[in-house]
């Protein structure tokens, strides 16, 4: 199971996403964007990471969004293979249209809006680690795949655009009828609630990841690959008090996830 | 009264190239798009007493204008732009928290007690070898200056 980790001009989490891969019990090479795209078809799944794509010129994702790799990923997420796009490659998937994969654009991820108590008490960058819930169940998702609903993983974040938006007032019903919301934003309890700090950037329904209707095609704003192991998780964190730094991290079931997910489609 | 500050970098402008690039080599402009240029515009509403706007818009101007890099031309109410370029206004349409920044710094920080409200957009200047300019820039705002979802476009026109 080989995939291709995509790196654009001024992506920046190439290398410990290609480690967190492997790790899982994946192969794979880092796929530059400038490669002929038709070469992308030799892979199993494809994961585009985080970073600056073209240094957010314009807005995030919004230029590598046209690149000719970006046509011929679509071409593969039709064929099913599995796409998972974290942080900066969440913006270029919704950029793309890619996700939520309804045709043309459906969403922004627009800048961070933290509000409490109904004030907006802060905006813009904000780096924490953060806990998702998972909202669909097993199987739904090439990269929720063996995460059952109601799952809790944790994982940092960092970024200044992840606030999901939509001027479409009937999209957050579909999304929610077609179990296209994969991952909220929630406390260490599996709480969800609207506001900051556990709501960190005033995503609609502090939502943090979804998937198109297939669900091989996963964009999320934390980084599993920055919670894979266990010498990443915080000093606080069990897993990391046991003793074994290299042991797996909540993140490394992203991973895992696409693998099970190759595994089972093919 | 509207003051606005039509805001060019002095530097070659990075994001202006890379869009330009997008549209003449990903997205099918090559024959179209001669050229394309970008200002930042900062519109600001102050009291209709002030006496002397271009006095104040210097001032402001200090405020939000870093002339090491940048250029500004100050107008105040009407905004003319250069013959055989098609203006295209980009803004947010939800709410913009960098305007509300400077609008507070301006007024609680700075003593603008004036300011009544500020503004802020991209224009982006574009250049067309088309039967319809305004309907293709309008087009190319579609396509790639705007996502929908939280921004706006209007042809200045």
């Amino acid at each position: 199971m080989k995939i291709a980790v995509i790196q654009f001009p001024g992506t920046n989490c190439e290398h410990e996403t290609l480690v967190a891969a492997r790790s899982s019990g994946l192969s794979g090479e880092l796929f530059r964007w400038n490669r002929p795209a038709e070469e992308l078809s030799a892979f199993d799944g494809y994961i585009i990471p985080g970073g600056f794509s073209y240094q957010d010129r314009l807005r995030a994702g919004a230029i590598a969004s046209k690149e000719p790799v970006m046509d011929a990923l679509r071409e593969e997420a039709e064929r099913g293979k599995p796409i998972i796009g974290i942080c900066n490659g969440f913006q270029i998937l919704t950029e793309s249209g890619l996700l939520p994969g309804l045709g043309g654009i459906n969403v922004a991820l627009a800048s961070n809006v933290m509000v409490s108590k109904g004030e907006i008490v802060r905006r813009g960058f904000y780096c924490a680690w953060t806990t998702l819930r998972t909202e669909t169940p097993a199987r739904r998702c090439s990269g929720s795949f063996i995460l059952n609903k109601g799952d809790l993983v944790s994982m940092p974040l960092a970024h200044a655009e992840g606030n999901l938006v939509t001027a479409d007032e009937d999209l957050m019903e579909r999304l929610n009828e077609e179990d296209q919301i994969v991952f909220r934003y929630c406390d260490e309890g599996g709480r969800v609630e609207r506001e900051f700090p556990v709501n960190v950037n005033g995503s609609l329904e502090s939502i943090a990841g979804i998937c198109n209707p297939e669900g091989n095609v996963l964009g999320l704003m934390p980084h599993p690959e920055r919670s894979s192991f266990a010498w990443q998780l915080p000093p606080t964190d069990s897993a990391k008090s046991a003793g074994d730094m290299t042991a797996p991290g909540p993140g490394r079931r992203i991973f895992e996830s696409m693998k099970r997910y190759i595994e089972v489609m093919r | 009264m509207k003051i606005n500050l039509r805001v060019s970098l002095k530097i070659p402008d990075a994001e202006a190239a890379t869009v330009k690039n997008t549209l003449r080599r990903r997205m099918g402009y090559g024959a179209v798009l001669e050229d394309l240029r970008r200002e930042r515009l900062w519109s600001i509403e102050v009291d209709d007493s002030v006496l002397d706007p271009e006095s104040l818009a210097r001032r402001l101007a200090r405020e939000l204008v870093n002339e090491n890099k940048e250029s500004y031309k100050a107008t105040v109410d009407s905004i003319d732009f250069e013959e055989g370029y098609v203006p295209v206004k980009v803004g947010l349409r939800i709410e913009d928290g960098e305007a509300i920044s400077a609008q507070k710094r301006l007024r609680n920080r700075l003593g603008f007690d004036m300011v009544r409200s500020v503004e802020r957009s991209s224009i982006w200047k574009l250049s067309l070898r088309a039967d319809d300019p305004e309907r293709t820039a309008g087009e190319i705002a579609e396509r790639l200056l705007i996502n929908p979802h939280k921004d706006f476009y209007e042809i200045m026109r």
